[in-house]
């Protein structure tokens, strides 16, 4: 799709197989089990912090799926918004409308999203470059504009609201649930990239002529990919809708579809886990700007922007992407 | 329906069409030349109208004199916001990749979007139409108004002038080599960076001149640039990347299609570009008047 030249170095997405890393990993996600229980001792502040921490895993589980095609798949989504929304709307109207149990909405929601995607990308991965980007734009508006006109069925621009939500969902425990979803889509994307699957992907966003000279079905591996980042979309979507205990147009708007790739970008979108660290990074930085001064946060969107702006021209590769820089200066 | 009320939609649609033909020919007009598709250039649209409203309020008044002004001032103004941001940093990008330039004029985007709101604010505004385009005119015993007339012939004299300007003069040829062969154009002695900057200012005093003739055509308020940027990617989607005439084309199509559609469909005729425009990419992504990229 669109032409992303790489930088060799960070080109290939290497498993951490060094054991340092592996215990790097282990303690960090045993602070994560541990975090909400430390925050629930501070009383109404602690609260804040979990549902805020709650907020930045499911950001980071929807960037990290629109990254499964823009960093490895090369195809750059304004879109994938569509996704987040249809996931949203429907654990909002499976629980609402029709008191399903959490799970099953949960279940629905990357199932729903997926079939939207089989629909949007079988369309989409016909176009390349920036026909593709602006189809994707042009599916999610229209998604927009049906949830937004739609009033019967999806409570039109005032939303959905009043999500039932299950009593033995404490913030605690909803933020442990967010957190073993999020750690087992970690490990489902992990596997995903770094299957035959994903090697094919990354072929095709490298050079896909080439990989069609090979032999290999390059709509399909783009559909089949954009189908699986739906359907995570979806999930995140879903589990949002959960957090806030309602799901509204806003979900579907393409301003929504930027965030994902705001993180990924300021992450860096060549990494796995790079959206996860964009997603955590811009969500603090708001916050601390909102702790240093109330007023600041009036200009969250240039700061925002005068951020993306300096990545784009200083560091393209994001966050992790400088600090592997830094590193390999480091080792000579 | 009525031949009256038939009328009177077409004109309304016409010039509906006609404005969002001025937009949308500066964003075609910059993404031939330089590749870049200006997600900003609906936000500079909007800079248009709000400044149009600012110098209109200071010389107070709505003479044809002030309306002369703010046509004389404003779009010069935003040709000369778009020198600073080319110059500054569209040029850095032009070798890059397509995300990053993307990018880039997203984050443009969310930088003056923002800075349209905290200067101006969040009310609705206008401006006050000169008094000799406010009333209404006869056409064949029917009431229309002036100033929506007005403007549907400002359009064809818009597309002539480019056209005029393309093809009958030697900067017009400079710009059309540019977009063809740009290192050839390098290689005979033309400063090419020189013309991409002109170029970009062109589209940018395209995009303010929309703004001042939106300003005083309905209430402007932050949503704007963006309700028109989607139109003006639709129109070029329709019409094909970087042609004028086809987005001349297009901008019909969608103004006429969604002051039409109104009637059967009421609030859902909203929906009408992004299929026109899903249908378009599908079928034909270059567009009826573009060319296919390899």
């Amino acid at each position: 799709m669109l032409n992303i030249k790489l930088n060799p170095e960070t080109n290939i997405y290497e498993p951490e197989t060094k054991t340092r890393h592996r215990v790097a990993t282990a303690l960090l996600i045993v602070v994560f089990f541990i975090l909400p229980f430390v925050l629930a001792h501070l009383g109404r502040t602690g609260v804040y912090w979990i549902w805020v921490t709650t907020e930045i895993i499911i950001m980071s589980l929807f960037a990290m799926s629109l990254n499964l095609i823009l960093g490895f798949g090369g195809m750059v989504s304004f879109g994938h918004a569509a996704f987040f929304g249809v996931g949203a709307y429907t654990v909002a109207l499976l629980m609402k409308k029709a008191a399903a149990p959490l799970l099953l909405a949960l279940a629905a929601a990357p199932l729903m999203a997926a079939v939207a995607a089989v629909i949007i990308g079988w369309f989409c991965v016909r176009l390349t470059g920036l026909y593709f980007s602006i189809l994707t734009l042009a599916f999610s508006q229209l998604l927009y504009m049906v949830a937004f006109q739609w009033y019967t069925f999806t409570g039109g621009d005032d939303g959905l609201h009043g999500v039932p939500r299950p009593d033995f969902l404490s913030p605690t425990n909803f933020y442990l649930f967010c957190l073993v979803i999020f750690l087992i889509c970690v490990w489902l994307m992990r596997m995903l990239v770094n299957s035959s699957f994903g090697l094919t992907i990354r072929t095709i966003r490298e050079n896909m002529d080439r990989a069609k000279f090979i032999g290999v079905n390059v709509r399909f591996y783009q559909w089949l990919n954009f189908i699986i980042a739906g359907a995570f979309a979806g999930l995140a979507g879903g589990l949002f809708a959960q957090l806030n205990r309602f799901a509204q147009t806003e979900f579907l708007h393409w301003s929504r579809s930027a965030e994902p790739i705001l993180a990924s970008l300021v992450g860096g979108m060549y990494s796995l886990m790079g959206p996860t660290v964009g997603s955590a990074f811009l969500m603090c930085l708001r916050i601390v700007l909102q702790q240093a001064h109330k007023g600041l946060v009036e200009y969250w969107a240039i700061i925002l922007g005068l951020i993306l702006l300096v990545m784009v021209l200083f560091a393209p590769g994001g966050l992790i992407g400088l600090v592997q820089k830094i590193i390999k200066k480091k080792n000579g | 329906m009525s031949i009256e009320y038939f009328v009177f939609m077409t004109i309304n649609g016409l010039s509906q069409g006609m404005l969002l033909f001025i937009i949308a020919s500066g964003l075609s007009l910059v993404f031939g030349v330089l590749r870049v598709i200006n997600f900003a250039h609906g936000s500079l649209y909007m800079i248009g109208a709000f400044l149009a409203f600012s110098i209109s309020s200071l010389v107070s008044g709505g003479s044809l004199f002030n309306f002369l002004l703010l046509l004389l001032v404003v779009p010069p103004a935003i040709a000369i916001l778009g020198f600073i941001l080319e110059i500054s940093l569209f040029r850095r990008v032009y070798r890059q990749e397509h995300l990053l330039q993307l990018l880039l004029t997203y984050a443009l985007v969310l930088i003056l979007d923002d800075l349209v709101r905290i200067v101006w604010g969040g009310n609705p505004r206008n401006v006050p139409r000169p008094e000799i385009l406010a009333g209404s005119v006869d056409i064949f015993g029917l009431a229309l108004p002036t100033y929506n007339v007005f403007i549907m012939f400002m359009g064809p004299v818009i597309a002539l002038g480019l056209w005029w300007l393309l093809h009958r003069t030697r900067a017009g040829n400079l710009i059309r080599a540019a977009v063809t062969f740009p290192d050839t154009l390098g290689a005979l002695g033309v400063n090419v960076s020189w013309v991409m900057t002109s170029t970009f200012m062109l589209g940018c005093w395209l995009a303010g001149l929309g703004g001042v003739l939106m300003a005083a055509l309905a209430n402007i308020d932050l949503g704007i640039g963006m309700e028109k940027i989607i139109e003006s990617f639709a129109v070029v989607v329709i019409g094909g990347l970087g042609s004028i005439g086809g987005a001349l084309l297009g901008s019909l199509i969608i103004g006429l299609g969604v002051t039409f559609f109104q009637l059967p469909l009421g609030r859902w005729a909203l929906v009408f570009p992004y299929v026109i425009m899903a249908l378009v990419l599908i079928w034909r992504p270059w567009g009826f008047f573009g060319k296919p990229e390899r």
